[in-house]
């Protein structure tokens, strides 16, 4: 089914977001497991493979509406060297997320394309819980102090 | 099987270090036990158990090559006063046994002994990933989390 070719980019960025969201997650995860902090490897690893069903989701809409999904392009990795850059790094990045859907989403209801504005919006629900996780974290970190967190961080 | 000579001298030196391994876990396995830290000790009763199963591998294929193993023969042990100088003197051992794995698997390639080779081959597998990747992540959990709570999960 021919979709519009407007919508067809947004998605393009939106499952660019996610490319690069894969990447960042799971080299997070491996950092985290070389430091022997496993649960936090764990906990990044999850989400770098929900990433990955996201984007899925994006390519086959995408696919779906005749158009090509560019899987080329990926944006810049935001890197952290500590627990405490590897969090803030992920909030910056879930953030730019959800600003780029609630943008997408706008445009898919001028479109008038429920069905993907609808599967964007799930995405965007999950995205705000990843915030709030992470957020959670931030928590942890400035009132059990950096050191306690990292513990309870060791086994999953 | 008569094996080469050179084969089963650094085979021997192998064994040497091997059984001193053996007792630094088993000294260290025991210490934690009686220090409370059960988490730590398990794990160290579980280094013993390899280092020994190390050493059993290293013994049979001495007698199989007709050579005769030493027991007497143990390189001196380092036992650590507390759990942070525990971790450095066994991770002192065992790079000391990736150096010892690796020159003796160049002489079993020049002997063409490549059972030999594979035999040890595991070994230093395990000697890398195994025990020394565990002791570096250790120290470093003891710098990002403190000593005390690294302590405290080890209960």
């Amino acid at each position: 089914m021919k979709g519009n070719p407007d919508i067809n980019r947004s998605l393009n960025l939106a499952l660019r977001s996610q490319l690069t969201a894969i990447n960042q997650y799971f080299l997070h995860a491996r950092m985290c497991k070389n430091w022997g902090l496993e649960k936090l490897n764990s906990k990044e690893y999850k989400r770098s493979i929900k990433a990955m069903k996201q984007a899925e989701e994006l390519i086959e809409r995408i696919l779906f509406l005749e158009a090509l999904p560019n899987l080329q392009d990926l944006g810049k990795l935001y890197l952290g060297e500590d627990v405490p850059e590897i969090i803030a790094n992920d909030l910056r990045l879930a953030g730019e997320v959800v600003a780029e859907l609630r943008k997408v989403i706008g445009e898919c209801e001028q479109a008038q394309d429920y069905v993907s504005r609808d599967m964007l919006q799930e995405i965007l629900e999950e995205e705000e819980e990843q915030i709030d996780w992470l957020e959670s974290q931030q928590w942890a970190m400035d009132n059990a102090g950096l050191q306690n967190y990292l513990q309870s961080m060791m086994n999953d | 099987m008569k094996g080469k000579d050179r084969v089963i001298d650094v085979l021997k030196t192998l064994l040497a270090g091997e059984l001193a391994a053996r007792d630094q876990y088993f000294i260290h396995s025991r210490m934690c036990d009686d220090w409370g830290l059960s988490k730590l000790y398990a794990h160290y009763e579980h280094e013993r158990q390899e280092e020994s199963s190390h050493a059993d591998a290293i013994i049979r294929r001495i007698l199989f090559l007709e050579g005769v193993p030493d027991l007497n023969n143990q390189d001196n042990l380092n036992v650590g006063s507390d759990v942070p100088s525990m971790f450095k003197n066994d991770l002192a051992l065992e790079y000391h046994v990736v150096g010892a794995l690796k020159a003796a698997m160049k002489i079993c390639e020049e002997e063409q002994d490549y059972v030999t080779r594979e035999m040890l081959r595991a070994q230093l597998d395990d000697t890398e990933q195994d025990h020394a990747y565990y002791l570096e992540k250790q120290l470093g959990l003891i710098d990002k989390i403190g000593l005390q709570n690294y302590l405290q999960s080890q209960m």
